[in-house]
């Protein structure tokens, strides 16, 4: 009877747990694979903690990005001695970003970071955590890591035991800097970077899109120039595979073939070579799936890249982007859109004439067009396919912005150990807006525009130093080269060939130059190559 | 007796002057010692300015922090990343004593802080442990660590007292006390533990016109003066704002007579560039020398600078000799530029094998 009872009570449940096992079997197979790579690489020194909610110890208090953990694994391999094979040290920062990531709300003020953009002045860093943390390196750094209290607390234990000398830095001497870090700031960090959170708990329960397709391109290889281009991906054992076919705005072709990996579900990061350049890309994919943002950059050089974007082609019409973005008043000038399966009626918003269709396809269309009306952001549209403040009409051009608009080159080469940090520049265009003032709110952003380039002395002293000699030069396409390493006995003291640098970015418009300046810092060589600053 | 004893050498002393000129007028022998990378403490004799022995130190390059006896006859190093101490008898690079501060699994690391006591028996350092856990790093209250020199190269300490954290230069008194250099200047009694405040600076309480200070030291100071000078760098602002622009910067010391303990601190210049070191001249302690990027002279009673002469590349450290006379500028890279302390300028050069990087400049005088 007791029998029959419950086996009464068992078959109602059985359908639905049955349907949640299945869903759900996928994922626990992941863990018990993910469990057992951690048994077997990391246990010689943590421990098994018998807690299933956190198995490991330390490993399971904390969340952090592909690139945290894999600096974790570098540093347990390069100063704690673990012996790890490749294939599971690759398999370990899988898992442990898709099962301990950072949802993408959380990754998303702080992405500068992964994407290596390192010529950026951090803003709206706490001026506590700034001091005690952010002096040696960026906010990002642990902005972009979710830990317990105590876990905290242990990565303060990490920083005196692995840098003795710590609080006798400027700005660590002149307070009782171990009590503070370990009973402030570390209890601060707990609050502010939790372990457990509400985005994260979200974010694991979401579906993950699949990347699978063919995805439209936009990016900016310096030296080269903007670019379009269709990315193929298609899956493979650990990712996808990819192929690039496009060309560079002076119609030039690029191609490419490489494979990326997907972590915590939205983490693209790609490994493509790109005729003949080996190049990275960092990107976060949309919550749909359909669209990537990012960087791509060279893999020996990271500060050669440029911002990166891709649109799958989900078998609907799409504008993606218009180049150049911005057509001057009375003025004709050839206009590209670029999307995907474009078809139907073209329109670049009021007041813009288009006087000629050049060529067009479903990926492009190239036209002559004349604008006239009132200066301001158009929506273009292809069939019923249209993108707002895709192009920017404007009466002249009214200020330049030099980005990097601060930024960090080193010395190299001459024989040392480090090659030369070298900056992309480029400039911004501006149009006053209706206030007719430059430099206020409502500035109508143009896009990137050609600019000529040089340098000078920042100031008197970098004048009198002679900075803008020896500290490195700049060429047509932007790109600033910093000068060779090691002692210059024609510099006072023998100084290297560090300075300081005005680099000036000047774009022509209908006869006037206008021009946009930039700060930077030709620096020494920076001899710790870390994963993320 | 004694008197005309002394008459008759005097007068010897005085006939043989014009055939003895090159003589020292005492035949004290000093010595500058320096750490060069690898691994190599430089014996300068000081009366020659050539090197008279390099003698190897074992273990990885630490700072280069060293601490002369008070004989001047052994040198104790601090080396192994700053773990180790080994006393070396400089006169013939044996080596006579040696501390392995890191014992199982707790790494014990030294900010600069070693110094002798008074009678040469008892060497004393500030040790910072930290436990080494199989997957933490458990961090320990730094401690003061006395041991006697007399124990050979297998040396424990024999007493230990805790102590405040961040102390790097140390330096023992007369009055069986060793300063210590850390936010504030304090000292503590060697047999008891007994610690008390010798000058007030990230402490001290001089209203909102004075930023506190940021002072840190890394090399010795002052021991030609028998003294231990820890410099430091504030602001006097024109009113309670803390208006930074127009603030008045100031060189500041805290200098303690390591024969009393007492100390003095005071304002001495205007900061208008970076002294690394200072030092005093042993004729006159309102004469102050300071080097860096310049080799500089002061007079701390006016806030005047007196000399100054540009150096050809940075130089961390300084030193002089008992006389007065020679002035020692090292630190930094290979070679040590001499001067005359009357005018600064460069009297000569000592070339070494490797660079000094952050090593101490030190005079161990053996006595006649």
């Amino acid at each position: 009877m007791a029998l029959t009872t419950h086996n009464k009570k068992r078959v109602p449940l059985a359908g639905p747990a049955l349907a949640l096992a299945v869903m759900a079997a996928p994922a626990l197979a992941a863990t018990e694979a993910g469990e057992e790579l951690i048994r077997n690489n990391c246990l010689a020194c943590h421990s098994d903690t018998g807690n299933s909610e956190t198995p490991f110890s330390r490993i399971s208090e904390q969340r952090k990005t592909p690139e945290g953990w894999l600096m974790t694994i570098n540093r347990m391999q390069e100063l704690r001695g673990a012996q790890i094979s490749t294939e599971d040290k690759r398999a370990l920062v899988q898992y442990l970003a898709d099962h301990q990531g950072l949802a993408p709300s959380e990754a998303e003020p702080y992405r500068y970071l992964l994407e290596q953009d390192t010529n950026l002045v951090e803003s709206g860093v706490d001026e506590g955590l700034g001091q005690m943390c952010a002096r040696c390196h960026s906010a990002a750094r642990f902005s972009l890591q979710r830990r317990t209290e105590d876990e905290w607390k242990r990565l303060v234990g990490f920083h005196m035991g692995q840098f003795p000398t710590i609080e006798l830095h400027s700005l660590a001497r002149d307070r009782a800097w171990y009590d503070i870090a370990q009973n402030q700031t570390a209890v601060e960090l707990g609050n502010k970077f939790p372990l457990i959170t509400p985005e994260w708990n979200s974010w694991k329960a979401a579906p993950k899109a699949d990347l699978t397709g063919r995805w439209r391109v936009l990016g900016y290889v310096p030296g080269k120039g903007e670019f379009t281009a269709w990315m193929d991906a298609s899956k493979s054992e650990t990712g996808y595979q990819l192929s690039l076919e496009g060309q560079y705005s002076d119609g030039s072709a690029l191609s490419g073939k490489g494979s990326a990996r997907v972590y915590t579900g939205y983490e693209w990061r790609a490994a493509i070579e790109i005729d003949g350049v080996k190049m990275r890309q960092v990107m976060a994919a949309d919550a749909e799936g359909s669209v990537m943002d990012g960087r791509m950059f060279n893999t020996e050089a990271r500060e050669i890249g440029g911002e990166l974007m891709a649109v799958r082609d989900q078998g609907q019409p799409a504008v993606v982007a218009v180049l150049p973005a911005h057509l001057k008043l009375g003025e004709s000038a050839e206009l590209t859109i670029v999307g995907q399966n474009l078809d139907g009626d073209v329109s670049l918003g009021d007041g813009v004439e288009i006087e000629k269709v050049i060529a067009r396809d479903g990926d492009s269309i190239r036209v002559l067009a004349k604008a006239s009306g009132a200066a301001g952001a158009r929506t273009v549209s292809v069939g019923d396919a249209s993108k707002d403040q895709a192009l920017a009409v404007y009466d002249s051009l009214a200020r330049v912005e030099v980005t990097p608009a601060n930024a960090l080159s080193r010395i190299g080469g001459n024989g040392g150990e480090m090659a030369k940090v070298r900056t992309v520049y480029r400039a911004v265009g501006y149009a006053a807006g209706a206030d007719g003032q430059p430099g206020t709110d409502d500035d109508l952003r143009l896009g990137y525009m050609p600019a000529t380039w040089s340098i000078a002395p920042a100031d008197e002293v970098a004048a009198h130093d002679k900075d803008e000699k020896y500290a490195g030069a700049i060429d047509a396409s932007g790109i600033f080269t910093p000068g060779d390493a090691g002692p210059n006995p024609e510099r006072k003291m023998s100084a290297n060939n560090v300075g300081r640098l005005t680099v000036v970015g000047s774009v022509s418009d209908g006869g006037n130059d206008v021009t946009g300046e930039g700060s930077l810092l030709v620096a020494p060589q920076d001899f710790v190559r870390r994963v993320l600053d | 007796m004694k008197v005309n004893k002394k008459m008759k050498t005097s007068a010897l002393a005085g006939a043989a002057l014009l055939s003895l000129q090159a003589l020292p007028a005492s035949a004290d022998q000093e010595y500058l010692l320096t750490i060069t990378r690898p691994g190599h403490l430089q014996v300068i004799d000081m009366s020659t300015n050539e090197v008279v022995r390099t003698c190897d130190v074992p273990g990885k390059f630490g700072t280069g922090s060293i601490a002369p006896s008070p004989d001047g006859k052994i040198a104790y190093v601090l080396s192994n990343m700053t773990e180790d101490v080994y006393g070396f008898d400089i006169q013939t690079c044996d080596i006579t004593f040696h501390a392995a501060q890191s014992q199982g699994n707790v790494r014990v690391k030294t900010h600069q802080s070693i110094t002798v006591s008074a009678d040469g028996k008892e060497l004393y350092t500030v040790q910072n442990p930290v436990r080494h856990l199989p997957d933490r790093f458990e961090v320990m209250e730094p401690q003061l660590a006395v041991y006697n020199t007399a124990d050979g190269t297998d040396a424990k300490p024999v007493r230990t007292f805790p102590v405040d954290r961040r102390i790097t230069k140390i330096a023992a008194t007369e009055k069986g006390e060793v300063i210590l250099g850390g936010a504030d200047i304090k000292a503590i009694d060697v047999n008891s533990g007994e610690v008390r405040m010798v000058t007030a600076l990230q402490s001290w309480d001089r209203g909102p016109e004075w930023l506190p200070p940021d002072a840190f030291a890394m090399h010795s100071q002052g021991e030609q003066s028998n003294e231990y000078i820890m410099p430091y760098v504030t602001a006097k602002f024109q009113d309670d704002t803390m208006n930074m622009e127009t603030a008045e910067w100031w060189w500041g010391i805290s200098r303690v007579d390591l024969a009393t303990g007492e100390a003095v601190r005071q304002e001495i210049i205007p900061f208008e560039f970076i002294v690394f070191n200072f030092i005093s001249d042993p004729r006159d302690p309102n004469i102050f020398y300071g080097s860096f990027n310049t080799l500089s002279k002061h007079d701390i009673t006016t806030g005047e600078t007196l000399a100054l002469y540009e150096m050809p590349h940075t130089y961390y450290d300084l030193n002089i000799s008992a006389d007065g006379k020679t002035i020692y500028v090292g630190g930094t890279s290979s070679d040590i530029s001499i001067h005359s302390s009357d005018t600064l300028e460069k009297i000569g050069s000592i070339q070494l094998s490797g660079d000094m990087s952050t090593s101490d400049l030190r005079v161990a005088t053996i006595r006649d």
